[in-house]
């Protein structure tokens, strides 16, 4: 069952024990630290920022003003806390101020009793099967860069980066319960928008 | 509100991986008993597995070597600015001690011109110290700007 198989799968895992030893040297001031840092998030990092802000040029300017940022601030860093989450949260304040200056895109949750709504949930759970199986992932994308701000952010982060619930509040400084709701409510509408846009017959 | 009413909500946090173990025991045992939300659970974790293996972009070739460089640059002046304020520490203590020790001797010898020319060579070497220090940290910030 797909289901099942779904879940029996891991998603990324975020931090390794070299990644925590690394961020301690690179707190001393290490600069071998700092390039095996830089080299260690480039994808995932780059990848974030991407999703948040579609456009490369952006997303590069992002990527470079964030470890200049790191780069400044490492002192600040706190070693028993998760690297991840204060270099994400760094990219994610960048990345924001971006957004915010863009017309046309809004950084607020959007309305709980949007047509996409749960209710919905069992038509065509096929096409959806196909989506995947049938190297449709640039659909997928494309509808993910289709969603508001938050619900990019929210599942990039949970199902590309494999961050905890927790890594994710800290990330985007958003209590836990709304990081929850983001991420529910994100996959409702990705497959809200994916089952309305490709019949089944198309993707066959 | 209904089981299946109260189910639906969680179907998306369950394939998320962000349920607590009574919620899943509550997923699983609703979808055993309907199709509906089996169907529906079905389908998000099939969309849950394509997000986690969408095609991750890749960063251009030069954008890690540029960052990696004026990321460095930051560091070596982070640490140089460290260093600096230490330096001024020392320097500030140092002309206490310095000073403490003139009023002692100007006390305790009177006007001595060896000891005023001491005293000049004194803030003379703070300064060009001082000096060095900025005119280095000035140098570097225009190497990275």
């Amino acid at each position: 069952m797909i289901y099942e198989a779904a879940i029996g799968q891991d998603f990324p895992v975020a931090e390794t024990s070299a990644a925590t030893d690394e961020a301690v040297r690179f707190r001393r001031r290490d600069p071998a630290a700092l390039t095996a840092a830089v080299a260690r998030y480039q994808h995932r990092l780059y990848r974030y920022l991407l999703r948040l802000v579609h456009e490369p040029a952006t997303a590069d300017d992002l990527f470079q003003q964030t470890w200049l940022h790191v780069a400044r601030q490492i002192h600040h860093y706190n070693p028993s806390r998760s690297f991840d989450a204060w270099l994400f949260a760094i990219a994610h304040n960048a990345a924001m101020d971006v957004l915010r200056r863009r017309p046309g895109e809004s950084l607020d949750d959007p309305d709980p009793s949007a047509p996409w709504d749960a209710a919905g949930l069992a038509t065509q759970p096929d096409a959806l099967a196909l989506l995947i199986t049938a190297e449709r992932s640039a659909i997928v994308a494309a509808e993910v860069a289709n969603l508001p701000a938050v619900y990019r952010e929210a599942l990039t982060l949970r199902f590309e980066d494999g961050m905890k619930l927790q890594e994710m509040a800290e990330v985007t400084r958003a209590p836990l319960s709304t990081v929850k709701s983001r991420v529910q409510r994100a996959l409702e509408c990705l497959r809200h928008n994916l089952t309305a846009r490709w019949r089944k017959e198309d993707l066959l | 509100m209904t089981p299946h009413e109260a189910t639906r909500p969680l179907l998306a946090l369950s394939v998320a991986g962000l349920l607590d173990p009574e919620g899943e025991r509550q997923v699983r045992e609703h979808v055993s008993e309907c199709p509906e939300c089996a169907a529906a659970l079905g389908g998000l974790a099939a969309l849950a597995a394509g997000l986690s293996a969408l095609p991750s972009p890749k960063p251009p070739a030069a954008l890690l070597a540029r960052t990696q460089a004026r990321a460095a640059a930051q560091l070596a002046a982070s640490r140089d600015r460290r260093s600096g304020k230490l330096l001024a520490l020392a320097g500030c203590v140092c002309g206490w001690v310095v000073s403490l020790a003139t009023w002692s001797a100007w006390d305790a010898f009177g006007a001595n011109p060896a000891l005023l020319i001491w005293l000049e060579f004194s803030m003379v070497l703070g300064g060009v110290t001082a000096a060095a220090v900025i005119r280095r940290r000035r140098r570097l910030e225009r190497s990275m700007s």
